[in-house]
């Protein structure tokens, strides 16, 4: 098996007395869509929030390539190649489609200042680049021809497909989709698990929170499950309905398996 | 339109806009003269404050406060410590520039109310440091008579000082312009409109809020330099909050965020006491108040949106545009 792209060991998150994420051990392999459920108030959001380092960790260590990078601030962590889209979608609303998406491309911008200032040719010609990417990326979600509209006049699918594009701007190692599904209808939702493949498929690892079983199981290639910040399963989907610890965990007791297309 | 295309197109309307500066330089006179070098020179602020305010979403109250530290500083080291002009000049970007470090670092966490009183904080202080500072600054009195510097034996007043004024002014809107057309500008526009956002985008928030605040703040003591050779003559009143809160005015009714609003709004707004002196004498502030409610009411994006709208019921729609 090759290294671990992204690997979290040990990780724990108390607030007060509450232990959100309690000792989490797991790896993110090249390429891979891994899955991460759980109930409500099983860690999920704050692993992830960890990961991205927009909280601190109480304990554990995170490393992405090898590098360490627990305790990084987020924009640091995005400079490594781990870039991210929200929950509740959390666009630019003063801005077009098109800058929107440019802001994800921002950590490979590498003209100084001054050249900005002065508009030299070489900064001109990084932002043309950067532009003609960002098209490329807006196609790629299907949002072409959207790039000069206000980002306030997309409809709620679209803003998500918006922050998928944003995210892949920076042409990332590593996405982190939190609840990606939330809120959408069935067709966009088929065309969301299509984009993501298309993602994993160009190399990009994927770390998916999601609620929706019926959406992740058939997408993801593993499902890491957590019960009140623990790991207590970690396979492939077709393991996972079946494990009585995890039937336990959805269903509060052993004996028959996860319904399919339960919402948990 | 391509990519060369583009920018001659850009060049000549550059071009123009200098030529139109520089004939109504020789139209103007005596008193409108000094109305025209006015003008630049609170143009010239209100882009720079439209950048800190309007693009980087920083409500700061200290721009006019760095305007009197450049007009100070300038003064202070040529008028009265009699430095070389060049070196006057260089040390004074570097008081500013210092001085806008030492206040936005120990700011840069702060956002909306808690940035407004901090910078409110500092204006207040250097106004009671003006007016303190004894032979110094010339207390309430302010600092006068001083000569205006040459270069190559061209002495800069008069006309000549208008062509000073129209180069800072047109150098302000360049050098903004372009960072506003760059990744620093937008993610200056990210920060504004979701810092947390911006972050997990790759924008290391703190160093752009910093740098933004410097460099703006440095931009308008440069405008400070150029005033304290308009009428050769520096004193605390032209630098207290009143006229802050003008600039504020003159930027949210033209059209934050965008530099056609805050050369239209520091127009219209400088110049609608000189127009209507004869109907509501001195009393402009109270029509500046309704114009900042109807503008918050009517026109959220300014007398720039009100153009724009005007301009595409007007014109026809342009093909494939």
């Amino acid at each position: 098996m090759t290294d671990a792209l992204l690997s979290v060991r040990g990780l724990t998150k108390r607030f007060g007395g509450l232990v959100a994420v309690d000792g989490l051990d797991f790896d993110l392999f090249p390429g891979e869509i891994l899955g991460v459920i759980g109930p409500n108030g099983a860690g999920k959001t704050t692993t992830f929030n960890v990961i991205a380092g927009r909280i601190e960790a109480t304990a554990g260590a995170i490393s992405l390539a090898g590098e360490a990078i627990l305790g990084l601030p987020p924009h640091a962590i995005a400079a490594r190649g781990l870039m991210r889209t929200f929950q509740h979608n959390m666009p630019f609303a003063g801005m077009s489609v098109l800058d929107n998406v440019l802001v994800g491309a921002h950590t490979r911008m590498q003209a100084p200042l001054w050249q900005l200032i002065g508009a030299v040719a070489g900064a001109r010609a990084e932002e043309r680049k950067a532009r003609a990417e960002a098209e490329r990326m807006l196609d790629f979600v299907g949002l072409a021809g959207l790039a000069a509209t206000a980002v306030t006049s997309l409809s709620f699918g679209q803003g998500r497909l918006l922050e998928i594009a944003r995210a892949l701007a920076g042409q990332p190692r590593v996405i982190l989709f939190d609840e990606p599904a939330a809120g959408l209808t069935p067709v966009e939702m088929g065309r969301l698990a299509e984009i993501i493949r298309g993602i994993s498929g160009r190399g990009i690892s994927v770390l998916l929170i999601e609620h929706d079983m019926k959406f992740l199981l058939p997408l993801a290639e593993r499902v890491v499950v957590l019960n009140f910040g623990r790991k207590i399963a970690d396979g492939v989907p077709g393991a996972i309905t079946r494990d009585p610890a995890v039937i336990e965990a959805y269903l509060g007791e052993a004996g028959g398996a996860v319904p399919k297309g339960a919402r948990c | 339109m391509s990519a060369p295309a583009r920018s001659s197109a850009t060049l000549l309307a550059w071009a123009a806009g200098a030529a139109a500066l520089v004939a109504i330089a020789f139209m103007v006179d005596g008193y409108t003269a000094d109305l025209y070098r006015k003008l630049l020179l609170i143009t010239s602020l209100a882009l720079a404050f439209n950048f800190l305010f309007g693009v980087a979403g920083q409500v700061a109250f200290s721009q006019v406060a760095f305007y009197g530290v450049g007009a100070y500083s300038i003064t202070i080291l040529w008028a009265v410590y009699h430095w070389p002009f060049p070196l006057a000049l260089i040390a004074t970007v570097v008081v500013c520039t210092l001085v806008a470090l030492a206040v936005a670092i120990p700011t840069n966490r702060l956002e909306g109310f808690y940035l407004a009183l901090a910078t409110l904080a500092f204006a207040q202080f250097f106004v009671v440091l003006l007016l303190q500072g004894g032979s110094f600054t010339g207390g309430p009195d302010g600092l006068s008579g001083f000569k205006s510097p040459e270069i190559f034996g061209l002495k800069l007043a008069g006309r000549n000082y208008i062509f000073v004024l129209i180069a800072l002014f047109l150098a302000t809107l360049a050098v903004l312009r372009n960072l506003d057309n760059s990744y620093f500008g937008r993610a200056c526009r990210a920060i504004r409109d979701n810092p947390e956002a911006a972050a997990a985008m790759g924008v290391n928030v703190a160093r752009t809020r910093i740098i933004v605040f410097t460099l703006t703040s440095t931009l308008s003591a440069l405008a400070g330099v150029c005033y304290a050779f308009a009428d050769n003559y520096v004193n605390p009143n032209v630098f207290n909050l009143n006229d802050m809160f003008i600039l504020f005015f003159m930027v949210i009714i033209g059209g934050s965020g965008r530099h056609a609003g805050a050369i239209i709004g520091a127009t219209v707004l400088f110049l609608l006491p000189e127009v209507l002196g004869d109907v509501i004498g001195r009393r402009h502030l109270l029509i500046y108040g309704l114009f900042v409610v109807l503008a918050i009411l009517f026109w959220p994006q300014g007398l720039v949106g009100v153009f724009d709208a005007m301009r595409a019921r007007l014109l026809p729609r342009r093909a494939g545009g």
